[in-house]
């Protein structure tokens, strides 16, 4: 009886059936329709092989065909490989090959072949691909400052050299320490001294400046950051440059035994060589210097050493100094 | 000599000491069997292009399955990346379960890391689509850095079969 009513209530446009039915559930006979619809159930204690159902088939999407076969020849090629990509055989319309195979078989091919995706490809690297590229960036480019054509040119300019490194690495990070390392240089002839500050500056640097080159190199990496260290190092420039030019008090304390080279200009050679050039000299009268390439060749002669060449340089002057006529 | 060492300790404090005296010659102990299959009776086992050739084949036959810069000299977390390729390894071939069938190849270019294999079309293409997004997202928020899969699929498993040993 329930089952028949809910199966009216189900179709709405029946709604006149429902009622009457209804009233008729209220009445004591029985339909005799609705208990002939009625499935009788049986119960069942052994287990019955259940109905065979039907697998509902799976529908698989036909693998469309590779990508290449319908490639054009003149086609855009930059446009099917914009980026770096591991090798996709369906993408790429070349017969390639690889992998070693016994003599005489053929190597595999394209396809389901593991090497081709290992090995890093430049598919989109193509000249093309590189003449847009250069094409794009062309328009960021600015036109090489006039003036500055030559190395000798932009040299004098910039004489001072800042070299840094920056580290490329397969890492999740960017950051590498090694980057904080600064090296600056620059020629010492760029910079002015008298004499005084040249020696001071060289005592002040020590082997940071290269005799034979006369290349000055300041190396930093002691503080975290590049700029930093950039900084740093120009400090470093600045700070002996300015400091070489001043002069203690003790400085002038320095004797003749602190020497490191022998000089003319403060030793008694000099005297000597004056007081034999001025022998009998009038009162009054101008007194002659020995000329600065005697004193040259006197201090070469201490300072190098007595060799053939120093000696024969030295008796050479002291022949001149005295007018002796050499035969 | 290394069974020795285990054998008998005693032994093998001789043996040290005699080794550092004297030119010591022996038969060649070490087995060398990783990355190695062995021939089964039937000649049934299928092996890819990648098994088929033993590990000193690396940069002569076939290629590195890693392509990083953290080995050369110098570098940063080598051990670091080790250990991420193998966790990737791991993941991608528990989640793409049963399908995989070729070695993972994991590039590292800068901070992004590129993910290659082969896998079965086994399943419709719009669960693989769901997987791919799933690993790259997954994986990219552990390593902290852009994941790529670049897969390829192949029909069949015997497609990648090299050789039947």
């Amino acid at each position: 009886m329930a089952n028949s009513l809910t199966r009216f209530w189900g179709q709405g446009s029946l709604q006149k059936h429902v009622v009457q039915t209804g009233l008729r559930g209220f009445s004591s006979q029985q339909n005799p329709e609705v208990e002939e619809e009625e499935e009788f159930r049986v119960l069942s204690l052994r287990t019955v092989k259940q109905q065979f159902q039907k697998r509902r088939e799976v529908k698989k999407d036909p693998v469309t065909p590779p990508r290449s076969n319908r490639m054009a020849v003149d086609q855009d090629w930059t446009a099917a490989w914009p980026g770096p990509r591991s090798f996709h055989p369906a993408s790429v319309p070349l017969p390639l090959r690889q992998g070693f195979t016994e003599r005489g078989a053929a190597a595999p091919s394209k396809f389901a072949n593991a090497e081709l995706m290992k090995i890093p490809n430049f598919l989109h690297l193509t000249p093309p691909a590189i003449r847009q590229q250069c094409e794009a960036l062309k328009k960021f480019c600015t036109p090489w400052p006039k003036g500055l054509e030559t190395e000798a040119k932009w040299q004098r300019h910039f004489p001072v050299e800042v070299i840094t490194t920056d580290y490329l690495q397969a890492l999740p990070t960017i950051r590498n320490p090694e980057a904080r390392r600064v090296t600056v240089s620059l020629k010492l002839s760029d910079l002015k001294f008298d004499a005084h500050a040249r020696d001071k500056f060289l005592r002040l640097v020590g082997d940071r400046y290269d005799k034979d080159t006369d290349i000055l190199t300041f190396v930093t990496d002691r503080c975290p950051l590049r700029k930093q260290n950039y900084d740093y190092a120009l400090y470093l420039l600045t700070a002996c440059y300015h400091e070489s030019f001043v002069t203690e008090p003790w400085e002038a304390t320095k004797s003749e035994a602190d020497m490191e080279v022998y000089l003319f200009g403060r030793n008694k050679s000099k005297l000597s060589a004056e007081e034999i050039l001025n022998w009998n000299a009038a009162e009054g009268a101008p007194k002659v210097e020995p000329s600065p390439s005697y004193g040259q060749s006197v201090e070469q002669l201490i300072n190098e050493g007595e060799n053939e060449y120093n000696l024969t340089k030295y008796k050479e002057e002291v022949k001149k100094m005295l007018n002796i006529a050499s035969q | 000599m290394n069974f020795l060492n285990k054998l008998v300790p005693q032994v093998a404090l001789e043996v040290q000491q005699l080794s550092k005296s004297a030119i010591h010659t022996s038969a060649v102990c070490c087995r060398v069997q990783s990355g190695r299959y062995r021939i089964t009776t039937k000649r049934d086992r299928p092996l890819t292009y990648e098994m088929a050739n033993p590990p000193h084949f690396i940069g002569h036959r076939k290629s590195w399955n890693s392509w990083n810069t953290s080995t050369l000299k110098d570098s940063l977390r080598p051990s670091q990346t080790a250990i991420e390729d193998l966790f990737i390894r791991k993941f991608v071939t528990g989640t793409w379960h049963a399908l995989v069938s070729s070695e993972i190849i994991i590039k590292r270019q800068h901070n992004t890391i590129r993910i290659a294999a082969l896998i079965r079309q086994a399943i419709s293409p719009r669960k693989m689509y769901f997987l791919i997004g799933y690993t790259e997202e997954l994986l990219s928020s552990w390593m902290q850095c852009p994941v790529t899969l670049e897969l390829q699929t192949v029909a069949d498993k015997k497609d990648v079969v090299f050789k039947y040993i």
